[in-house]
């Protein structure tokens, strides 16, 4: 089969890992811009998620709540409603990490909350190994057959369009959140400029809590969505996309959280592009080219920052 | 009867104290300028009142409570605003949303407040929906004065509101400023470029050093012989 032919199919599942990468995205562009660090603890933060509704279902199956599958999806009620759960959960222990760390070095330098971020990183994704091991833990045992779409040859399951339609949902809300409510409009201010936030009477402290509660909320569903595709999970699972969604960031212009939907989209498909000229392997390698491009081409991304 | 009352403040930043005891005086419904050389502790004297900088020494005084040292969200609950020098709008935000983030302490509908502003400001009328990043240095400075009246405030702060402005934009900010004060705010503006402010002032100060220089009517300023050398350019 020719290299050409499979580019539409690789086009498909670039934009189920593009929708993973841009939630993730997102969240690392709010934070970056609100509360002024990288915080390299994300991709754990997407593990703790992703593991905290593992945790919820297994407690959900003992309690006999059904999970019969729904419709075409490989996963049922229980499933989401843990989920759901493990999204609410996480925006919790975000916010209280920064309580109990960053909120108490935010007057220091960006560098130190960075470099405390990679301890956070490393704490997370050992206290996950401690409790569920380093082996993968499968979220969906069954095989889902993939639909073919007539005339295009493309497959795709249906769980992948549950993960492009639940991208798309939370896309909205956050645009709406963030372009009509009050909340949403004084997180923009103070991205835009923190000391005159704080001049206006903007409450920053809740500015940060509240962003903290979205990115968190973004990384539960971003490392759950990536459970579902992989179908397993393991503590590494956040770690190894966060080179794909800084890069995501970079490219579409850091602290703008739309760019990182544009990033999002293009580091996935050209990740997944790449498998067909080059080794699976080196995916990362591609995503880590690409952001090192931009920075040289064009530093502020593509859309750069919004002024 | 004093609004306002900075009394022998000491302040600056980190171990640099920039002003060495400053005083001065702001009655209700006055307009005061407070002038001097760049680098006299202008800025600071703002700063400090306004609890971005905290007086190693002295007191202020706001309607008859001591705010010394009351932090900025605090200070802006009493009844002031303040507009910086630069850097004092949401650019990424809309005139609209600009202003209503100047309301954002108020949980009461703002909306009569918001229109009184625009009256003001005819010219953001036309450009609710407009960006505020992409419009003119003159607009940029009418977003930035009607963020801070909107919570209807006892005493607004301007911080060189004509800097980098053309002539005849200046003298428009300095008329809306007249008109703003004609409706019972009293205004303290630091300027290095006197003039105008003075002009329209009840009372002025000249800082120099860090310290009290001249003091006055905005008149008799304008007409002392040392003011006019020293500091208003001949």
């Amino acid at each position: 089969m020719d290299i050409l032919s499979r580019i539409p199919q690789l086009l498909v599942y670039g934009v189920i890992s593009g929708s993973i990468l841009s939630l993730g995205g997102i969240g690392v562009s709010l934070i970056y811009s609100i509360i002024g660090f990288s915080n390299f603890a994300y991709g754990d933060m997407m593990a703790l998620g992703a593991y905290i509704a593992l945790g919820l279902f297994s407690l959900f199956v003992s309690w006999s709540i059904p999970n019969t599958p729904l419709g075409p999806l490989s996963f049922g009620f229980g499933f989401i409603l843990a989920a759901i759960f493990a999204i609410g959960l996480t925006a919790v222990a975000v916010v209280l990490i920064d309580r109990i760390l960053f909120n108490r070095l935010r007057s220091h330098s960006s560098v130190i909350l960075m470099m405390s971020s990679i301890g956070v990183a490393l704490a997370l994704r050992n206290i996950l190994q401690f409790f569920w091991g380093p082996q993968p833990h499968y979220y969906i045992e069954r095989i889902q057959i993939a639909t073919v779409i007539p005339g295009l040859g493309i497959r795709i399951k249906p769980d992948q369009v549950f993960i492009i339609l639940v991208t798309i949902v939370l896309v909205v809300l956050v645009h709406a959140f963030l372009k009509y409510t009050k909340m949403g409009k004084a997180m923009r201010a103070t991205a835009d400029n923190n000391a005159l936030a704080r001049v206006t009477g903007i409450n920053t402290d809740r500015v940060i809590v509240w962003t903290w509660v979205i990115g968190g909320a973004l990384a539960a569903t971003a490392g759950i969505l990536a459970g579902i595709e992989n179908k397993f999970i393991t503590p590494e699972l956040g770690w190894q996309m966060l080179l794909s969604i800084f890069a995501a960031v970079v490219l579409g212009g850091i602290g703008n959280p739309y760019g990182a939907i544009v990033g999002g989209m293009v580091i996935g498909i050209t990740e997944e592009v790449s498998t067909a000229f080059i080794p699976t392997g080196y995916k990362p390698a591609v995503a880590f080219i690409i952001m090192i491009l931009m920075l040289i081409v064009k530093p502020t991304g593509l859309l750069g920052k919004r002024r | 009867m004093s609004l306002l009352t900075v009394n022998a403040v000491t302040s600056g930043y980190g171990d640099m104290e920039i002003l060495h005891g400053v005083s001065i005086e702001v009655g209700a419904g006055k307009i005061v300028t407070v002038i001097g050389p760049n680098g006299a502790g202008k800025s600071t004297l703002m700063k400090t009142i306004f609890g971005l900088l905290t007086p190693t020494a002295g007191q202020i005084t706001f309607a008859e409570k001591e705010i010394t040292g009351l932090s900025p969200d605090l200070v802006v609950r009493r009844g002031m605003a303040y507009v910086p020098q630069v850097e004092n709008i949401f650019p990424s935000l809309t005139v609209n949303e600009n202003l209503e983030m100047g309301a954002f302490i108020l949980t009461d509908d703002f909306s009569g407040q918001m229109e009184e502003i625009y009256q003001l400001f005819p010219i953001l009328n036309d450009r609710r929906k407009q960006r505020v990043g992409k419009m003119s240095g003159g607009e940029r400075q009418m977003v930035a004065m009607g963020r801070a009246l909107m919570l209807d405030p006892k005493l607004l702060m301007l911080d060189e509101p004509s800097a980098a402005l053309a002539p005849n934009l200046a003298a428009t900010i300095f008329e809306r400023i007249v008109a703003i004060n004609a409706s019972g705010v009293a205004i303290l503006i630091v300027e290095q470029n006197a003039k105008e402010s003075l002009k329209v002032s009840d009372r002025g100060y000249v800082l120099a050093s860090g310290r009290n220089r001249f003091e006055d009517t905005g008149e008799n300023l304008l007409a002392n012989q040392d003011v006019g050398q020293l500091y208003l350019g001949g």
